[in-house]
């Protein structure tokens, strides 16, 4: 299946997006898209053009992306939140989605993921099945035979939103999240999936797990999975 | 790595007991949330700020955090270390009080404890002990702090426990000659946690918005299932439901993950307010209804489980005052000392 965002050039009505402000530290845009993948490319574009133009030496920090959302931080004195919310809002009058856009990579790292499912590393496997009202088999076949997109990082340390899961395996969370989920653990919840980078509690529902480390901060980056990375699971014999 | 030039690393401290919960936390981790990695760092950027000013440190070097009780550290060698932060009753055993804004030299063997704080204070939560030079534990992702949610930073990535080994990065050179006190006028400057929280209206309120204005309107009360990632907060009279708004008519459920910093307050679905704390996840789906200012944030970090909170709404210009005011207070703890 083809990826990229091929809506690009869309609608132009949503721009520039909203900004507002978070406190006195921090400005939040709010991005709009056609999709999920369309949103993830203007958010991290958004947030590459920022970061390259409101410099750390001037006070800014690092801008985070959010799933529709950029959130900018910024020191409180200088520039301060009025002068930082002008000055937002002047930036993204100079882009146009097209060009925002095409920051987001059209042809994709690919990371290839191998997992065991079910059983004990898969331990919410036959209960997601049975939600679903699906073969366990289906539910394995549906996971691993899409190419996902990584659309941000967020909720702990190197924790990879990649969507989009098929409609078919949407779920919520787990009505009582697990206390402790292993790191390596594959997880699926409403349209998304990733892999456990640390051993953390978890209310998403665990469907296997991988030898492949995500997250060591001796590594430089620490994450393995990046936004815009093509994700593939590969089942293991 | 981290010694300065005529300095020197030295083991001085060992972890009879890290009590509650010890870490070792500096200025903070920045520019890595995007990665999903927390800021962390003092809780109490001020009480940090005093430990290491007493000893000519950076305000932001790392230090010592100690929570509520149990901390016991011996000296394994002479060593000046100094107390920023709470009063947890702090003592060198068996009985000579050690109080926040004062160095003091340890003789070898001496036992410094944290022995819970004097009753009838106000909120008090964490304690900062500073040594020569900082801490010398490595630097992750350009920070010293302790990530205790993804278990790296800091020592080993964990709370400190019996058995540790701390070493200063200043070394016995650090050794001062006199121990140092804070002026009353810095102490008097100190923030006090009986002060109201100042907030500004989150992206999902307005100023008249209900659920700010409920925030806002009573008074709540920390819960006990709260720690550095977040404190969760219950109205401080229950039965008064009637007399304020609720937030509940926020809790629409979750929104798509945004970008989030310690001092967010979030409705969860059930109305509950939680304010994000130094180890907070860098994303959150609930909706954030206002914001601590940057200068309250040190106040955040000193409430305890069951210390009782207000809010009051402020102006992104007095916000930025009350900032300019806590930088010029630090840099007056720097200049003050006696």
């Amino acid at each position: 299946m083809r990826d990229g965002p091929a809506d690009r050039g869309g609608p132009r009505a949503a721009w520039p997006p909203v900004v507002r402000p978070f406190g006195d530290a921090a400005l939040l845009i709010e991005v709009e898209g056609e999709s999920a993948l369309q949103r993830a490319a203007r958010v991290h574009g958004i947030a590459d053009w920022i970061a390259d133009v409101c410099s750390a030496r001037d006070g800014w920090g690092r801008p985070v992306p959010g799933a529709e959302t950029v959130l900018v931080p910024f020191d409180p004195v200088e520039p301060g939140l009025v002068a930082a919310a002008a000055r937002i809002r002047d930036v993204l009058e100079t882009m146009s989605p097209g060009e925002v856009e095409q920051l987001w990579p059209d042809q994709p790292r690919i990371v290839e993921v191998p997992v065991r499912y079910g059983g004990e590393a898969g331990p919410d496997l036959d209960g997601v099945a049975a939600s679903l009202g699906l073969p366990a088999d289906d539910v394995v076949l549906l996971h691993a035979s899409r190419i996902y997109r990584v659309l941000f990082i967020g909720f702990m340390a190197g924790f990879a939103y990649c969507g989009t899961l098929a409609a078919e395996l949407a779920l919520p969370r787990r009505a009582s999240p697990r206390t402790r989920v292993d790191a390596g653990s594959i997880v699926i919840a409403g349209r998304m999936t990733s892999v456990m980078p640390v051993d953390a509690p978890s209310g998403w529902h665990v469907i296997g797990h991988t030898s492949l480390s995500v997250w060591d901060p001796r590594r430089d980056p620490p994450g393995r999975l990046r936004p815009g990375d093509a994700v593939r699971f590969v089942p293991e014999a | 790595m981290s010694s300065q030039p005529g300095r020197e690393v030295r083991e001085v401290l060992e972890v009879l007991d890290g009590g509650l919960q010890a870490t070792i936390q500096d200025g903070g981790r920045r520019g890595h949330e995007a990665e999903g990695v927390p800021r962390s760092g003092a809780a109490d950027a001020v009480g940090l700020a005093v430990a290491n000013l007493l000893l000519g440190n950076r305000p932001d070097a790392a230090a010592l955090e100690a929570t509520i009780i149990g901390l016991r550290v011996r000296a394994v060698v002479p060593v000046d270390v100094a107390l920023g932060g709470a009063d947890l009753g702090a003592i060198v055993e068996p009985d000579t009080p050690v109080r926040p804004g004062t160095s003091i030299r340890l003789a070898a063997g001496h036992v410094l404890a944290v022995s819970g704080r004097p009753d009838g204070d106000g909120p008090a939560c964490r304690a900062y002990l500073a040594v020569p030079g900082g801490f010398d534990v490595p630097v992750v992702l350009g920070s010293r702090s302790t990530c205790l949610p993804a278990g790296f930073g800091g020592l080993e990535g964990r709370a400190l426990r019996a058995g540790d080994r701390l070493r200063a990065a200043g070394g016995a050179a650090g050794l001062r000659t006199a121990p140092r006190r804070l002026g009353s006028q810095a102490a008097a400057n100190l923030p006090s946690a009986a002060q109201r929280l100042r907030v500004l209206p989150g992206p999902a309120s307005g100023e008249g918005d209900p659920a700010f204005a409920g925030l806002v309107s009573r008074p709540w009360v920390v819960a006990a299932a709260s720690d550095r990632r977040g404190l969760r907060l219950e109205p401080a009279d229950p039965g008064a439901g009637g007399h304020g708004p609720s937030l509940a008519p926020l809790a629409a459920g979750e929104l798509p993950s945004l970008g989030v910093l310690p001092g967010a307050i979030q409705v969860t679905p059930s109305g509950q307010p939680l304010v994000l704390m130094p180890d907070s996840g860098t994303t959150g789906g609930y909706p954030v209804v206002a914001v601590v200012i940057q200068a309250d944030l040190p106040l955040l970090g000193q409430l305890d489980p069951g210390a009782e909170v207000r809010f009051r709404a402020t102006t992104a210009d007095d916000a930025r005052a009350a900032a300019i005011e806590r930088r010029a207070l630090i840099a007056s703890i720097g200049s003050g000392l006696s």
